[in-house]
């Protein structure tokens, strides 16, 4: 019996409601880029496969069921793909029943079909996820242009395997002006499906509706980051698809939506998670196509990102323990805990390791970009809802908290296909750097506020811990401030130049200078501005990602950043275009 | 983590190799605490074989930092910090709290 509130269980039969006859044994995955689920449906006419999935052991074991069903009777077997990406089918590639027309046909929509036969590595994904693929033949094409010259007329088919189908094809209007490509699809008296042509995640999406299930593919994941911008992925079909799939839903006569991958879904719930899809895939214009070459790139951004996303994150979370200690000091230990409970160190720290040891099996096995990028994607999602920024913000040093929302939502964007924000203007670079070193030298609450607040124990408290909570970072160095006397413009994004001189301050104070100099000064055409500090003694290697997360920040920020090493003294060179003071540039 | 421990006459010196991690923290806990259950009140932590400290490492050191705050008996610090675990103490606003010595021998000199 399936399980109540429109749930299947896997790997058991159960019947498909509203389809009297009709059985389904699914294999219901936890949700990866490896493999999708599969569904097998059983009826008295025919066996469907929904995604033989992408893994040898997961098509062998569906062979095996399929295998039992035909030796109570036999009949014959579709294998229907939701759409030809490698992770729904390449499992089926090396068992040999699936590679004959004669055991099993494939059935696919006509775009699909084409790249299976083409082998085509870019919109199968093979490429991106690394996998050889062998060109193979869909022996049933669906939703063909041909077959929309007879709309509405039954058109009869014969297949290899000894089935006889009738295929109606039509327009089913799902808005004003606008509809999706249907067929029928009969195997027998009482067996007929309908699919439903749905490109967007790729031209060949389908969904496929049988009784009361509505199985969809991927359509759910298609606006997501690392999803979004694949080969063959369309904003504007998407968009159409899901308000199609959203007006078969509203009819009332689908019960359960089967995705592509993760857990069933009642047909309520779908809805809703569908019409957020489409708000998510409607502000998703323009965005760039997430090829081989993009992944490497963003994985390499993640790998530099994550290693400052681990570092900033434990030193908020010491920042907090250290106000906590320092309350409980001052005989406020029920303050001290609750300081304790604002950042959730151990779900933190999980998923920080978490993906440092997916990043050390990934190097290891010399693995695919897209599997690091995807990954660094879900990490950074999580940390961002584990995150209370506004709390932490009230607590610790604000402007290192934004630093580390800027860093994920950084991170995000990139995935997403969009370049990070960048708000570049003309800038006035001399008050800018004083008015950032003014703010690391002098505590966040001053004297006169924590006098002010003494009235008030409720304000005072909060005055105090963001004392405790925000100690100045220069406070202690020997900082020479070098400009002249003019001003020296240029056209850099405020935020992340800010961000880029702290994280450079931050690295000479952390490991060890107790002196830096940071001097402005004008080059022909460009402004230079130099940071040196002392030399760390007993220096381990030169964190290499540190380096690389810097200049990319930096070229983010509108110049560039040479890092040199001299006898006794680190220096870091930001250059960045010099513009004249009568000039604006947006 | 490997953590071996050596008691001398001017206190204990706890040497730990590899990441203080979640995972590892601990096993440190454990380690320090069996070190001040038998009496010994002035540990150092060489951590010259550290690369990484995460923030449950670094609850780790506040515990102890708590347990040991008796200025004329107790003594607690790390000795050669890496630069990367010195940077997360430093803008934690750790090395405000215990003491951080470049060697171990001249942690102890002080003792």
């Amino acid at each position: 019996m399936p399980a109540g509130n429109g749930q299947l269980i896997s790997h058991e039969w159960q019947p498909v409601a509203e389809a009297a006859g009709a059985t389904i044994y699914p294999l219901i995955r936890k949700i990866d880029t490896i493999s999708s689920n599969s569904y097998i449906i059983e009826t008295r006419d025919v066996i469907l496969l929904i995604d033989p999935g992408g893994l040898a052991d997961q098509a062998g074991h569906i062979l095996q069921v399929i295998s039992e069903c035909r030796s109570d009777r036999d009949r014959p077997v579709f294998v229907f793909l939701t759409h030809a990406h490698i992770d729904h089918f390449v499992g089926a590639q090396d068992i040999p029943a699936f590679a004959y027309p004669e055991s099993a046909v494939f059935s696919v929509q006509e775009a699909g079909a084409d790249a299976l036969e083409k082998g085509d590595g870019k919109m199968t994904q093979a490429d991106l996820l690394g996998v050889s693929l062998v060109p193979m033949k869909a022996g049933f094409r669906l939703l063909t242009r041909q077959r929309a010259e007879f709309s509405g007329s039954p058109v009869s088919l014969s297949f290899a395997n000894g089935a006889e189908v009738t295929v109606v094809q039509d327009q089913v209007e799902t808005e004003p002006g606008a509809g999706l490509v249907r067929e029928r699809i009969s195997f027998g008296p009482a067996s007929a499906i309908e699919v439903y042509h749905t490109p967007g995640h790729s031209p060949d999406s389908i969904c496929i509706r049988i009784g009361g299930l509505l199985f969809i593919g991927d359509i759910l994941f298609a606006a997501n980051p690392g999803i979004a911008g694949l080969c063959g992925w369309s904003q504007e079909a998407l968009v159409g698809s899901l308000a199609g799939i959203g007006s078969i839903l509203s009819a009332g006569e689908i019960q359960t939506v089967c995705p592509g991958h993760g857990r069933v879904i009642p047909a309520g719930d779908a809805a809703r998670v569908l019409a957020a899809v489409r708000n998510d895939a409607l502000a998703l214009a323009d965005i760039a196509e997430l090829n081989l070459e993009r992944a490497k790139e963003t994985a390499a951004y993640a790998e530099d990102s994550m290693d400052e996303v681990n570092e900033i994150f434990t030193i908020m979370a010491g920042r907090l323990y250290y106000v906590s200690y320092v309350m409980d000091e001052l005989g406020e230990p029920e303050i001290a805990e609750r300081m304790y409970s604002q950042f959730n160190g151990n779900a933190i720290d999980d998923l920080l390791e978490a993906f440092r040891d997916f990043a050390d099996e990934h190097h290891r096995h010399e693995d695919v970009s897209i599997h690091l990028a995807l990954k660094a994607g879900q990490v950074i999602a999580k940390l961002d809802r584990a995150f209370k920024k506004d709390e932490l913000a009230r607590l610790i040093d604000p402007t290192m908290v934004q630093r580390a929302g800027r860093l994920l939502s950084d991170y995000t964007t990139m995935l997403r296909g969009f370049c990070p924000p960048c708000d570049r203007a003309r800038c006035d670079i001399i008050p800018l750097v004083s008015s950032l070193v003014t703010g690391l030298s002098v505590s966040a609450c001053s004297d006169e506020d924590m006098m002010a607040s003494a009235d008030d124990d409720a304000v005072f408290l909060q005055a105090l811990l963001a004392r405790i909570g925000a100690p100045p970072l220069l406070a202690e160095i020997d900082l020479s401030l070098e400009t002249g006397d003019r001003p020296v413009f240029a056209v850099v994004d405020c935020d992340h130049f800010s961000d880029l001189l702290t994280y450079i301050l931050e690295e000479l104070v952390g490991t060890g200078s107790g002196r830096i100099i940071l001097a402005v000064s004008q080059e022909g055409e460009n402004v230079i501005i130099t940071v040196t500090g002392e030399a760390v003694q007993n220096a381990v290697a030169e964190k290499e990602k540190n380096r690389n997360f810097l200049k990319g920040l930096c070229v983010r920020a509108g110049g560039t950043l040479a890092y040199t090493k001299e006898v006794g003294l680190r220096r870091f060179v930001i250059t960045a275009g010099r513009v004249p003071a009568d000039t604006r540039t947006g | 983590m490997d953590i071996t421990s050596a008691t001398q006459e001017k206190g204990t010196v706890l040497s730990i190799t590899g990441r203080v991690d979640t995972a590892t923290a601990p096993a440190l806990e454990q380690a320090i605490n069996k070190e001040i259950d038998l009496g010994h009140r002035k540990i150092l932590l060489n951590f010259s074989g550290v690369s990484y400290i995460s923030s449950g490492g670094l609850r780790v050191l506040l515990a102890t930092a708590k347990k040991l705050k008796n200025p004329a008996d107790d003594r607690f610090g790390l000795a050669s910090l890496s630069p990367e675990v010195h940077k997360i103490l430093k803008l934690a606003g750790f090395t405000s709290i215990f003491s951080i010595y470049p060697s171990e021998g001249e942690a102890l000199a002080g003792w």
